[in-house]
């Protein structure tokens, strides 16, 4: 899994290519990288998925750790171009109830609240 | 150099912030305008009645206008429903100064009912300019402002009423009586420009936020009810409460009024010495008030808050009606001045000011139409009742002037009941306008995210491209729990693709491939679960499948991967028993994160303590630390001991000692509480305390019963309160005051506030605590002002004062030093 970090305004955009598995970690999970945005003060996140092709359960345990740190600090955390095939099994398990996914990057960029 | 100058005096006595200077000098004046007329026209008032009256007539006086104010007060909740405010308080300004010339002329012909209508009219004046100017300072400032300004605000009418007393003391002989009548519209047009001055420049504040001054829309309002006023307080305690409050302060300052009167009436008989003793007493009252509320009321009220200073008038009323019973009949007219000057002092300065304060956080819609009604007929009325009561007392049973008390002393002790019920309303009423501004996260994934049949899922689908018995053992287990939706075994039975039995397989060497299985059957097949779950727990099964575990498990034919993944899974699924426990044992070693990911799953069902410390060493790990967790969350207090040696060990990593906290939260039980506490309170918490006050924290979420003693929290919290402090001072530049840092713009100050009001909430309402957080962090001004006014009203005075600086927006340099004085009086040894 390789992750990629990026910023638009006050929102920052984390990259992911690959799976998200458990035994394909990168040096930095996936939730450190949020926490790192956190603690510098970036509270909005936006996870672009295009390119992930694969999650495990360990996968969503990440995101959803993700969610947690940053709802708890009054962040929004929010995901963008899931597969449908991922998408499908988040719907099932009731996941897209709790977090935001959208279709495209910009209107997720759209949903983040304004300064 | 001048404005600083005055600016440094004014702060002395009054702690305004940048942007309320001009509505703080615009409101002192306002208040100085109509208090001057005021004090011009009460005297006028009396003194032309008592020419056609005797003075044990007032009480009548009073009555007639309790009677007739009713009127006023539905005329003006209309005139204030249609109208904007503006055109509302200059228009009534305005026929105010008319009514003074028309009085002036009418005077002329001496009739002796003009006096009566006078004395009525002069009511009407005093009450509707007064609210009015209360209704001013509640649509500027939000509560807790409000607090810090009100002494200076009040002092303002005050020092109108001084220049008043003393303009008619000095004119009445110059001029004639009825002549004072025409200074006081020369005063009003004062009063008239700076309320064009104050809408000028609110209006102006709120096109700058976008916001637009509230217009009432005449097409759509309901024409109020005359009673509407009485209708909103029957249907609201907290107003309720407020007018009871009121009225016990009235009738029993009308009590001690009509006392004073019938005394001094006793001791000084001459009519003018009578005069010129009433006019003194009030002149040097009125400077003495403004003295008090300049130095006194408004420190009371910043430091001891409203609670306090809401008791403080009803406790010197009551050592004020019982000293009656023990002072001597020389010293009656010393009593009389002292209980008169204390009631009378205590009304225009704290019990004013804790009054107004009261209404500020009621909500506009009930809020003005109850005010008028409240202020100006209830106050009329209660004066009414007191009058009668005295009347009844006095004239119908002959009471002597000293048991005139009883009725104050029980009064007074209906007041100081009401008070405390009335505090308890203000701090719900603040917290109404409160909201939370987000939910917790853990608490939102909890309520609808099941985690452990989402985890089943992915484990599922993921284990049908490994193996096949993988993929049925967890198909087993998913058909075992009761929320298995139809969308769900569609998912399931849609992906399902040809499998290869190799579990059996490779014991019972069948070989074979089975395909055509539709998984579909299996979901809904009831009796299927029930077969397997029989086949488990055969005899001949455990000892054919511990001898397959044992040889994949050991030696150096160790099994593949899959095959690893297979027997954790297994293991799962058996009871409890030795070999499980073993097999287990040696796969939570393993080095294959996915075969932990199993066993760890497996552990969590079997729950023996034995398995515990291998789970503590899995929570470094990034890739299972989760399910770890998880898993000795599962044990309960079996996992206690062994995690609180990991805990407590500073020879172990940091990493792991930083998981266990939130292990101990999702734990749960007063023993898991104790340990967080422990590490807290044990020196040697560094690198762990914001952990182990999360978890602290999130143990009350969850459970917002559990008691903690606040004999241990409180010294934590002042410990954090100080850090903080310490943290805030490191980060200003000594010499860039301007660089000191906010907690709405500092991540550094956000967190060390967020461990504060985590350790307040395992002590006070949680849900208090939490919306004053999330509102000083990111609500509006308004939100932050409501969210320090509640903190202020249910800390306790220490942790207020300490937390002050953090959170107050006070200029950077006034918070340096507050927080170096917090510093350096921890340091001193406690006596």
């Amino acid at each position: 899994m390789e992750i990629r970090k990026r910023t638009q305004g006050d929102v920052a955009i984390i990259d992911i290519e690959g799976e998200i598995k458990r035994s394909d970690i990168s040096d930095v999970t996936l939730h450190q990288v949020v926490k790192d945005h956190l603690e510098a003060g970036l509270r909005n996140i936006l996870l672009n998925l295009e390119k992930v092709r694969f999650i495990d359960s360990f996968g969503v345990g990440e995101i959803l750790a993700s969610f947690i740190s940053t709802q708890n600090l009054g962040g929004k955390f929010k995901m963008a171009r899931i597969s449908k095939k991922i998408f499908l099994i988040f719907d099932v398990t009731m996941l897209t109830r709790v977090l935001e996914i959208f279709d495209t990057e910009e209107s997720a960029l759209q949903s983040f609240p304004k300064v | 150099m001048k404005a600083a100058r005055f600016d440094r005096i004014l702060s002395r006595v009054v702690d305004i912030r940048p942007g309320e200077r001009p509505f703080a000098a615009l409101l002192f004046l306002y208040f100085f305008l109509i208090t001057f007329p005021a004090y011009i026209i009460k005297p006028v008032k009396l003194s032309l009645l008592l020419r056609s009256f005797k003075a044990g007539d007032l009480p009548y006086a009073y009555l007639l206008s309790a009677v007739l104010i009713g009127f006023v007060v539905a005329l003006n909740a209309r005139l204030i429903e249609r109208l904007p405010r503006r055109r509302y308080q200059a228009g009534t300004i305005l026929f105010f100064m008319s009514n003074l010339v028309l009085f002036w002329f009418l005077f002329k012909s001496h009739w002796p009912g003009l006096r009566l209508i006078y004395w009525f009219w002069s009511d009407v004046f005093i009450a509707t300019t007064v609210t009015q100017f209360w209704i001013a300072v509640n649509d500027v400032f939000h509560p807790h402002q409000a607090k810090r300004l009100i002494g200076f605000l009040v002092s303002g009418g005050l020092l109108g009423g001084i220049c008043g007393s003393l303009s008619a003391g000095r004119l009445a002989r110059i001029i004639g009586t009825e002549s004072l009548l025409l200074v006081c519209p020369v005063v009003l047009v004062g009063t008239f420009v700076v309320v064009q001055a104050l809408h000028r420049r609110r209006e102006r504040v709120e096109a700058g936020d976008g916001v637009r001054p509230h217009v009432p829309d005449r097409r759509s309002s309901v024409p109020s009810h005359p009673l509407e006023g009485f209708r909103i307080l029957r249907r609201n305690r907290y107003l309720t409460f407020l007018a009871g409050v009121l009225a016990l302060a009235v009738i029993i300052g009308t009590l001690f009024e009509l006392q004073f009167n019938t005394i001094l009436q006793g001791a000084v008989t001459d009519k003018d010495a009578r005069s010129a003793f009433i006019a003194a007493f009030y002149g040097i009252l009125l400077i003495i008030s403004y003295l008090f509320q300049l130095f006194v009321s408004g420190p009371i009220l910043r430091r001891f808050g409203i609670k306090t200073a809401l008791v403080i008038g009803p406790v010197l009323l009551l050592a004020g009606a019982l000293s009656i019973f023990v002072v001597p009949a020389a010293a009656l007219l010393g009593w009389a001045v002292a209980a008169r000057g204390v009631d009378k002092g205590m009304d225009n300065t704290i019990n004013q000011s804790v009054r107004e304060l009261l209404y500020i956080p009621v909500p506009a819609a009930v809020k003005y139409k109850a005010k008028l009604f409240i202020d100006i007929f209830v106050t009329k009325f209660s004066s009414g009742l007191g009058a009668l009561l005295f009347l009844a007392a006095f004239t119908g049973l002959g009471w002597p002037v000293r048991k005139i008390s009883f009725l104050s002393l029980a009064l007074i002790v209906v007041w100081i009941v009401l008070v405390r019920l009335i505090h308890l309303e203000y701090i719900r009423v603040v917290k109404q306008d409160l909201e939370r501004r987000w939910e917790d996260g853990h608490k939102l994934v909890a309520e609808k995210v099941d985690l452990d049949m989402t985890r089943l899922i992915f484990d599922t689908i993921q284990s049908r491209e490994k193996s096949s018995s993988l993929y049925l053992m967890n198909l087993f287990d998913l058909v075992g729990k009761d929320n298995l939706t139809p969308e769900l075994k569609k998912l399931i039975a849609s992906q399902a693709e040809d499998y290869r039995l190799r579990s059996l397989d490779s014991v019972l060497d069948v070989g074979a491939e089975a395909s055509g299985l539709d998984v579909g059957d299996i979901l809904d097949d009831a009796d299927w679960q029930k077969n397997i779950r029989e086949i488990l727990e055969l005899d001949s099964y455990r000892k054919v499948m511990d001898d397959y575990l044992h040889k994949t498990l050991s030696g150096t034919n160790r099994a593949d991967e899959i095959s690893r993944m297979e027997a954790a899974k297994l293991l799962g699924l058996r009871g409890p028993s030795a070999e499980v426990v073993r097999g287990l044992k040696a796969l939570l070693a393993d080095p294959s994160a996915e075969v932990l990911n199993y066993a760890i799953a497996s552990a969590a069902r079997i729950r023996k303590k034995e398995l515990v410390p291998a789970l503590i060493g899995h929570l470094v790990n990034p890739q299972i630390r989760q399910i770890a967790a998880d898993a000795l969350v599962a044990h309960g207090e079996k996992a206690l001991p062994a995690l609180k040696s990991h805990l407590e060990d500073g020879r172990k990593g940091l990493d792991l000692r930083r998981a266990i906290p939130d292990v101990l939260a999702r734990i749960g039980t007063p023993r898991a509480a104790d340990m967080l506490l422990g590490e807290l309170d044990r020196k040697k918490a560094e690198g762990l305390e914001a952990e182990v006050i999360e978890a602290l924290f999130r143990l009350k979420s969850r459970d917002p019963d559990f008691r903690f003693r606040e004999k241990r929290i409180i010294p934590l919290v002042l410990d954090q309160i100080r850090r903080s402090c310490r943290l805030f001072l490191d980060l200003c530049s000594a010499k860039a005051e301007a660089s000191c840092p906010d907690v709405r713009s500092d991540v550094r100050m956000a967190l060390a506030l967020k461990r504060i009001f985590e350790l307040l909430s395992l002590v006070y309402p949680i849900e208090d605590i939490v919306r004053a957080y999330q509102n000083l962090l990111t609500g509006t001004e308004r939100s932050a002002d409501y969210s320090l006014e509640l903190l202020d009203n249910i800390l306790n005075k220490e942790i207020r004062d300490s937390l002050a600086p953090l959170v107050e927006a006070w200029p950077p340099e006034e918070r340096m030093r507050r927080c170096r004085k917090l510093l350096l009086e921890s340091r001193r040894p406690k006596p």
